[in-house]
């Protein structure tokens, strides 16, 4: 588990956006692009390796469509809900719900493997949230397993979140 | 043991017939093709057994060309992978020597039957093969599937051939798609022509096994899923078919939606309980 710190350029960047806007609030988003015409509530850009682990249980099914809850733990530790569509490829929409509020993505994995035990890998993007995250987004790259006679999902997740 | 290789087994007059005769049997480039696609039972939101089949129509007394390769895109939402079919993988090489005996009992998919065609001089003879696929190793992230298809007589053949799950544009969810191989009737002879084939995949007719508490338990896997709700217009399904002669045909049907009085919602279930969906 590996929690970043602000960056010094993306701290500095914030402090001069501030300076130059005549003391103002100015967001400063992860790629230190600031939006000094619009006052906002302050927000200093964060970001932070995240590595985490969900297991997630069946709630219900339609078709090719799985609804699951479960927990995440790791860097950002909550309970998490998906939709997951495993067709050809899987795609899952998720969101895990943390104390300082919630995050949102979507991801796409190809099965590998056989058995009752079907393996994936691919990649998921953070598009959202709320709260501490309404400004979250990255990337990471997910793999896990998917019980066929349960449907309980374990998906690991490593990459970079910023928000 | 049995073995991948065509053994002719034509007698008498056939025989005569298909070593002396040009076979003007073959007509390639006329044929026509239509498909036929069940959901047994069909009950939404509960799992089914998807039965698939077509048929090569050529003009009277010819032969269409050889089958090369066929795909059969089926409906988006229909749950493969939430299916209990191929818990366990079969091998090519265990198949080709053994047949599906030779295969573990939770890596059968379905069964059905084939009926070729193969031109001896003037005459057609047809001859059925029983069907059964199986589920092998994913292939670069693919479901993949055995088909092997044993035909007795007058040809005597086992052949394995490929299967493959692919992503299918809307309103597809997948397309299956296989490579059918060429099979020599007799030497210099045409290959036999693919008319028919019928197919099932799905739990109707097959029985798993389980070990619990020590002891083996036989079950009927969970079938293939289907949704909650029935698209418009029903359950889409489309194949294309390839042929040596480099002639295509394509061919669409539609299994229409159940009466409102069968459709049958699942339940949300309590965290953690097995999903039932028989």
């Amino acid at each position: 588990m590996a929690v970043g710190r602000p960056t010094a350029l993306m701290t500095t960047i914030g402090l001069l956006l501030s300076i130059f806007s005549g003391g103002a609030l100015a967001r400063v988003d992860a790629h230190g692009h600031g939006r000094p015409d619009r006052v906002l509530s302050a927000h200093m850009a964060r970001a932070l390796n995240a590595t985490d682990t969900a297991r997630l249980r069946y709630i219900s099914s339609s078709g090719s469509l799985l609804f699951e809850e479960g927990t995440a733990r790791g860097t950002l530790p909550g309970s998490m809900r998906a939709h997951c569509n495993l067709g050809a490829t899987f795609s899952a929409s998720f969101t895990i719900y943390t104390h300082g509020g919630t995050i949102t993505g979507h991801g796409t994995a190809t099965p590998h493997g056989s058995g009752i035990y079907e393996s994936f890998a691919g990649t998921l993007v953070v598009s959202g949230g709320t709260g501490r995250y309404v400004h979250a987004h990255g990337h990471a790259g997910l793999y896990g397993t998917f019980n066929r006679r349960t449907y309980a999902l374990t998906v690991q997740t490593t990459g970079s979140l910023s928000y | 043991m049995r073995r991948n290789r065509v053994v002719c087994r034509v007698l008498g007059l056939l025989a005569v017939v298909a070593v002396c005769v040009y076979p003007s049997g073959t007509a390639w480039a006329l044929q026509s093709a239509s498909l036929q696609a069940t959901l047994t039972p069909e009950r939404l939101g509960k799992g089914t057994t998807v039965g698939f089949g077509f048929r090569i129509a050529a003009p009277a007394d010819q032969v269409p060309p050889p089958l090369t390769g066929v795909e059969v895109s089926y409906p988006v939402n229909l749950g493969f992978a939430l299916s209990e079919l191929g818990l366990a993988t079969c091998s090519p090489g265990t198949l080709e020597a053994y047949g599906p005996d030779g295969c573990p009992a939770n890596s059968l998919m379905g069964y059905g039957t084939a009926l070729v065609e193969i031109p001896f001089g003037p005459l057609i003879v047809r001859e059925t093969a029983q069907v059964t696929i199986v589920r092998t190793t994913q292939q670069s992230g693919h479901l993949a599937l055995l088909i092997y298809a044993d035909g007795e007589t007058p040809v005597s053949a086992q052949i394995v051939f490929p299967g493959l799950v692919l992503p299918a544009p809307a309103p597809f969810g997948g397309r299956l798609n296989m490579a059918v191989p060429l099979v020599e009737s007799l030497p210099g002879a045409p290959y036999v022509a693919v008319v028919q084939f019928h197919s099932t995949l799905g739990p109707h007719h097959l029985t798993y096994h389980e070990r619990v508490d020590g002891r083996i338990r036989d079950y009927e896997p969970r079938g293939i899923p289907l949704p909650r709700s029935c698209p418009r217009g029903g359950f889409p399904f489309a194949a294309t078919f390839s042929f040596l002669d480099g002639s295509n045909a394509v061919a669409n049907t539609v299994v229409p939606c159940p009466p409102s009085g069968s459709r049958h919602g699942q339940p949300q279930r309590a965290p953690g309980q097995l999903p039932q969906l028989r």
